[in-house]
């Protein structure tokens, strides 16, 4: 075999990510550093004194950051519980964990407003109880963001989690219990710890999700605007391309940087992952 | 006095009876290895004794306290598994110190013990190290080392040695030894290489089917088997089903098809009622019968069926009257395959099972 000439194969693929892909972000990065007067830094410096933007921006994080913590609650006891369960009952639930994913965000997030909205089925529910004397505001808020968005990735966090999880060696797990450790020890110190690696690509594929999500924001944010609703509106809207490249350059930045920071996370806490 | 008692045990899979009426008494300080075929119920005897798996029926007595449904994380037994087991997040020390930290102990007395079972398995210096940098005998070593440093009151081993090469495997089994008994840890420890238990064992329990056919010393073991199956088990491959046996003052005569064998009365001999003779294929004389001999006591005539060389010896399966045997000889003399021959069973060498 001449193994030289394998690469070749690499190469349409290759092709076709550079012209379509690496090219358009480098062109879209590179014209947000000049003006007609040549190389500047003035658009950025101009955004982040926009208190308007740097809100949007913090409420994008909050949110991104808020429905990251809330999938891993929920995902990592449900993926603890599917990842013990025999083959076939471990086939279906993950199956079921799957299926939402086979609908789309445009027909979830309108599942959502029915059940959240002013005249949805929660806001009925509390009033006939008697516990509320007015409907709550939770569409068209950060909450109803996060709801929506918590639906849509708890199943990533889920299967990554599972997939971890079942690697892990039932041996070990008794080995600590005759050591000594309680159910709870057993959790906190050997599952959760040898979980890190998927806990680490879950929250990173949970979060980027979150930080870039356009449908869900979009119809369930209302006039609250995220980053991806915030430079949709300045590019189609307003016509405003500079200022979207811009915003696109943050965005991809930004996504840079938490995986990252979550990469570093992941080697001090499992020096050995 | 026992130290523990498994006592009328049973346990069962999917409604089959692995363990049944199963019975096993340990004093303390002891070694005594389970040994037996492939699915025989060792593994399942150890979890049971560790607390990983619940008795259908039966006691588990520890220090004459009911034991039986004392969980896992309260029993204080020290458990090495045939894969190690090691924690892959945690360095050597903190793999060795997971159950003293789980105990509350100073973070001095903590690291004094953990360096003092270091020592004990040979291992100093590599406590900064990680589980996938050492060699399995390095890491069966360290689970042992865990195991130990919680001084346990039981140690149980399942197989501790069967994922390591041969030579490291002898060293290994004198180690454990030494440890054991230098700390004086009463131990349950399953194998199912018979030179292995037999080396480091106090006591041996032959298990078949989920039974302890025979609890003994190893070398009562080895030369008095009490039954068929344990004799097999250790290497006696000729039985012969006897019709008739008459004992007398110093001697016991057996007979088979009308051929007399006699054997001597030995004070340590068990069986009072077997009927069954076991010898080992290297006990049998095995002689060129000459054309005009008479056959004399405790011999029969036979041919030769078939010869095998086995490097230091030839093998040779003998076709008598009385049935086929196994017979090892030396090979300064060899015979063929059709060859008539004389087969005599020495008076000290056949034991008598159930
Ligand atoms: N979890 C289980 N479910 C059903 N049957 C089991 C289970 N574990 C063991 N068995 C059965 O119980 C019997 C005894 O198993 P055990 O593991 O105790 O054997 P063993 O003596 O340790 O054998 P080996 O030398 O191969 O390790 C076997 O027939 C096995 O098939
Ligand atoms: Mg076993």
């Amino acid at each position: 075999m001449k193994k030289r000439y394998l690469y070749l194969l690499l190469l349409p693929g290759v092709l076709f990510l550079t012209i379509f892909m690496i090219v358009p972000i480098f062109l879209t990065i590179g014209t947000t550093f000049f003006n007609e007067s040549g190389f500047t830094i003035q658009g950025y410096l101009d955004f982040f004194k926009d208190r308007y933007f740097i809100e949007i921006l913090l409420t994008t994080l909050r949110v991104s950051l808020f429905t990251t913590i809330i999938c891993i609650l929920l995902g990592f006891p449900a993926a603890y519980y599917i990842s013990k369960l025999g083959k076939r009952t471990k086939a279906i639930m993950l199956l079921f964990t799957i299926f939402p994913l086979l609908t789309s965000p445009v027909v979830r997030s309108f599942s959502w407003m029915v059940i959240i909205g002013k005249n949805g089925v929660i806001n009925k529910l509390l009033l006939s109880m008697g516990l509320i004397d007015k409907p709550l505001d939770i569409l068209y808020t950060p909450t109803a963001i996060i709801i929506g968005l918590v639906h849509l990735f708890l199943p990533l966090i889920i299967v990554t989690l599972v997939g971890v999880m079942e690697n892990i060696e039932t041996d070990l797990l008794k080995a600590a219990e005759s050591l000594g450790a309680s159910r709870l020890a057993v959790f906190s110190k050997v599952i959760i710890p040898l979980s890190v690696p998927g806990l680490v690509i879950g929250s990173i594929l949970v979060f980027v999700g979150s930080f870039t999500a356009y449908t869900t924001p979009a119809l369930l944010g209302g006039k609250q605007r995220v980053i991806s609703t915030f430079l949709y509106q300045n590019a189609i809207t307003l016509n405003e391309w500079q200022v979207a490249s811009i915003v696109a350059t943050i965005m991809i930045a930004v996504t840079v940087l938490i995986i990252s920071i979550m990469n570093g996370l992941a080697k001090k806490l499992n020096p050995k992952g | 006095m026992a130290l523990f008692t498994l006592q009328d045990i049973s346990v069962a899979y999917n409604k089959q009876n692995i363990l049944k009426d199963f019975n096993l008494e340990i004093e303390k300080g002891k070694l005594v290895s389970l040994l037996g075929p492939s699915g025989c119920g060792k593994t399942t005897t150890l979890r049971l004794i560790a607390g990983f798996l619940q008795a259908n029926e039966g006691k588990f007595l520890f220090k004459d306290k009911d034991y039986t449904k004392v969980p896992v994380n309260k029993r204080n037994f020290g458990f090495v598994f045939q894969n190690y087991a090691l924690f892959p997040h945690l360095s050597i020390f903190d793999n060795i110190a997971f159950g003293l930290r789980l105990r509350k102990i100073s973070k001095s007395e903590i690291e004094k013990r953990v360096m003092n079972v270091l020592e004990i398995v040979n291992l100093k210096g590599f406590e900064k190290r990680y589980p996938q940098e050492l060699s399995g005998g390095q890491k069966q070593r360290v689970a042992i080392a865990r195991a130990l440093v919680i001084e346990p009151d039981i140690l149980l081993f399942d197989e501790p040695l069967s994922n390591l090469d041969a030579n490291l495997r002898v060293n290994m089994r004198v180690e454990i030894r030494r440890i054991q008994q230098e700390l004086g840890i009463t131990t349950v420890y399953v194998s199912h290489d018979q030179e292995e238990c037999f080396s480091i064992s106090d006591q041996v329990a032959i298990m078949n089917k989920g039974v302890i056919e025979q609890l003994s010393d190893p070398a009562s073991i080895y030369k008095y088997p009490e039954t068929k199956f344990v004799a097999d088990f250790i290497g006696f491959k000729n039985f012969i089903d006897f019709d008739k046996r008459v004992d007398h003052e110093d001697k016991i005569e057996l007979s088979k098809s009308g051929y007399v064998f006699v054997i001597q009365k030995d004070a340590q001999m068990i069986n009072l009622s077997g009927k069954i003779g076991a010898i080992r294929p290297d006990d049998l004389l095995i002689r060129a019968k000459d054309i005009s001999e008479v056959v004399s006591e405790n011999s029969i005539s036979g041919r030769v069926k078939v010869s095998t060389y086995l490097g230091r010896s030839f093998q040779y399966v003998v076709e008598t009257p009385i049935g086929d045997f196994t017979v090892n000889k030396e090979m300064t003399e060899s015979y063929r395959a059709g060859q008539e021959i004389v087969l005599e069973i020495p008076r000290n060498q056949m034991v008598l099972v159930d």
